[in-house]
């Protein structure tokens, strides 16, 4: 009997291809709709999957003044979508991604704890320090607090949320997971040993099952060192997939995608995930890879590494670019069949590569569909995936460790 | 159109934040023919609102959500995209009410103006959406703020889209006054003195006597009235065998609450109050 896979749903818009929003089969207009929502929520839980994820931003991109209008995607805020899926579904879990930096414990407690009440116990935290320098001057301020301070300040803010928690718990009953669960997406020295003092599960990019491996085998020792269980922190990388009834069809589908994506916004894009603006070099040009690792805030070697492979095989700036802007944080890419995928999945778990996926539907609600009616009963048949929830809370889902004063209540 | 008598209700449970609960009173809510239900009030906010209305969304037919929003669980720039987004999820059917605990009034006239500049940042024509050509948005209707009040100050582009209903209704408690231009509506006990609002609710009780009401309303006094409830049930029974009839007949209910309402459309773009509202960028 293999593993058992965890799975996430990451919602973000219309889905995560630059050009999704234009496939046929795309409703662009349903993601300001109650129906749209509605019917995804409805397929991850169809699709045992254990939890809905939105990432967050606080600041439209490119506001900082750079193009800033046609970066300017407006998108509906990821907690209220979440508090609003928790009225159609019933078991799915609801992991909300909500910085440290830009709220107060209170609002945090507040609205997590109001969350896991109406959810039934369906709440996640995705825990972030908000990287983006241009959030500052949305909350009255200049300048980002530098990342080891961030990252002090989301431990003790994580800390004092929770007091709050213990406090409104006494005072109303106890919510039903006592507080959300905490998830964690930091890939630096500071972010990962945070994930090992703090989180339940963690969100992270590994684009090969080797990358994988090093990941989690890190993390793990990280977690043990901090004194707690490995085994209780899942570990759950993004997987970007597209699916067809051949390889070569599924190669076909996603070429033809990422043909209908408007290459000059994808540069932009990219600027803007790098901070540094390469729209000035010409969209069917080689990619700048000197200028970009010499001139970007991410970390440089992170970026020279991703540039090799596409520099190497003469990859244009307009295509790397829209490949790129489909999964920015390097997540693994998978086209193929539905049994290529389920094999995969299974292989990624059964090596220790991770406790399951974060997945990325290009577009929705059809690719979730997809991979629901053709992947799902692979991997229900392979005894991978569940085939109903085992509990009522998200933790209970993840199979997580239940917290001592959970099993009292 | 034909002016219509209003019936607003308040509760303040903390039990509301229980699924078993909410469901069931958003029903009965509804079924009493309520036209706006305020979660939380001046004095009491035991829950986040705005989750409860959002949870609440999907599930409303015919009855305004109004969640009442203090300082601490609001600073505009995540108000603005949570009201946003419940907006549209509602299908129009939202109100807030920002209310003060112990603050002055101002911060909560600072706390309005902030919220309404970021939404101002987005034309209601911004989308295009258009697969033939690929054209999503018309970048020239987003703009920054640059809001900067005394206790607020806040860039902009927020990203979130302008609201469904440009702003959610704004509802101001007399309980809880501050002064803003272009407030919706207005809740005030017979006697107090009513912060300047489009429509006047008048606050009762369970006990009031329905034929002054009705009164007050045909002599043009009130546009209908507001009771704070001590719980849902059988507070909201009592409530529609008092007051129900006289909204009726029950109006169609189609359209967002401030088509419904027949209420203006917000006014701010033109008339930026204590504040900057630049267009730069
Ligand atoms: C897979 C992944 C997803 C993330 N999603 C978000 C997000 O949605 N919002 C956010 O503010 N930060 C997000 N982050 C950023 C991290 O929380 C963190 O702030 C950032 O990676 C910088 O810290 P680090 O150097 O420790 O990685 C994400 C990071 C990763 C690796």
């Amino acid at each position: 009997m293999p593993k058992p896979i965890h799975l996430w749903a990451f919602l973000q818009g219309i889905g995560h291809y630059p050009s999704g929003w234009r496939h046929a089969d795309a409703d662009p207009r349903g993601v300001f709709t109650m129906d749209y929502y509605r019917k995804v929520a409805q397929t991850a839980e169809r699709g045992c999957f254990d939890a809905i994820v939105f990432g967050d931003q606080l600041q439209s991109r490119g506001a900082g003044g750079r193009t800033p209008q046609r970066l300017a995607m407006p998108t509906l805020d990821p907690m209220s979508l979440l508090s609003a899926m928790a009225s159609v579904t019933q078991h799915v879990g609801l992991v909300a991604t909500v910085s440290t930096t830009y709220n107060t414990p209170e609002m945090l407690a507040e609205r997590f704890g109001t969350l896991d009440r109406i959810s039934g116990g369906r709440a996640g935290w995705n825990i972030v320090t908000t990287a983006h320098p241009d959030t500052a001057p949305n909350f009255g301020e200049t300048e980002l607090p530098e990342k080891s301070l961030r990252y002090r300040l989301a431990a003790q803010t994580v800390a004092e949320t929770s007091a709050l928690w213990d406090g409104l718990n006494a005072q109303h009953g106890p919510s039903p997971q006592l507080r959300p669960v905490y998830v964690q997406a930091g890939q630096s020295n500071d972010g990962r040993d945070f994930a090992a003092r703090t989180a339940e599960a963690i969100f992270c990019p590994a684009a090969t099952i080797e990358d994988g491996i090093a990941f989690r085998s890190d993390l793990r020792r990280r977690i043990a060192e901090a004194g707690r269980d490995p085994d209780g922190v899942k570990i759950m990388p993004g997987l970007s997939f597209m699916l067809a009834d051949t390889p070569e069809e599924a190669i076909a589908r996603d070429e033809a995608l990422l043909a209908l994506a408007d290459e000059a916004l994808c540069i932009e894009y990219l600027s803007e995930s790098l901070g540094f603006d390469i729209t000035s070099y010409p969209a069917d040009g080689p990619i700048p890879a000197e200028a970009i690792v010499a001139g970007t805030i991410l970390p440089a070697a992170d970026i020279a590494r991703a540039l090799e492979k596409p520099v190497a095989q003469g990859v244009t700036l307009g295509a790397f670019a829209s490949r790129f802007v489909r999964t920015p944080r390097g997540h693994n890419i998978f086209r193929g069949t539905p049994e290529q995928m389920a094999e995969m999945m299974i292989a990624w778990v059964e090596a220790g590569a991770c406790d399951g996926f974060t997945l990325q539907p290009a577009f929705m609600a059809s690719e979730l569909e997809m991979f629901v009616e053709r992947v799902v009963p692979l991997l229900q048949a392979r005894g991978a995936l569940r085939k109903a929830y085992p509990g009522t809370t998200l933790r209970e889902t993840m199979g997580l460790t239940r917290l001592p004063s959970e099993m009292a209540a | 159109m034909t002016r219509r008598f209003l019936l607003s209700a308040s509760l303040a449970d903390p039990a509301l934040a229980d699924p078993a609960v909410a469901g069931p009173v958003l029903d009965q809510a509804q079924a009493a023919g309520l036209d706006l239900l305020l979660l939380g009030r001046a004095g009491a906010v035991p829950f986040d609102a705005q989750v409860l209305a959002a949870w609440a969304a999907p599930r409303l037919t015919r009855m305004g959500v109004v969640p009442v929003i203090p300082p601490r669980l609001g600073h505009p720039f995540h108000v603005a995209r949570a009201l946003s987004a419940v907006d549209y999820l509602a299908g129009g059917l939202l109100g807030w009410n920002p209310v003060a605990e112990g603050e002055e009034p101002e911060q909560i006239a600072d706390l309005v103006q902030a919220t309404r500049a970021l939404w101002d940042g987005w034309d209601a024509d911004t989308l295009v959406i258009d697969k033939a050509s690929g054209h999503y948005l018309d970048t020239h209707k987003v703009r920054a703020s640059h809001y900067e009040g005394r206790w607020y100050k806040t860039q902009g582009p927020v990203n979130a889209m302008r609201p469904l209903q440009d702003h959610p209704l704004l509802v101001v408690d007399a309980a809880s006054p501050f002064a803003v231009p272009g407030v919706d509506l207005a809740i005030a006990a017979e006697g107090q003195s009513a912060p300047a609002a489009a429509r006047l609710l008048r606050r009762v009780t369970l006990t009031d006597d329905p034929g002054a009401l009705a009164d007050a309303f045909a002599q043009g006094d009130i546009d209908g009235i507001h009771v704070d409830l001590a719980g849902a049930s059988p507070e909201l029974s009592s409530f529609a065998e008092r007051f129900a009839a006289l909204a009726s007949p029950a109006p169609d209910a189609t359209g967002t609450l401030r088509q419904r309402l027949g209420l203006p459309l917000p006014e701010i773009l033109s008339a930026p109050v204590n504040a900057s509202v630049k267009e730069s960028l």
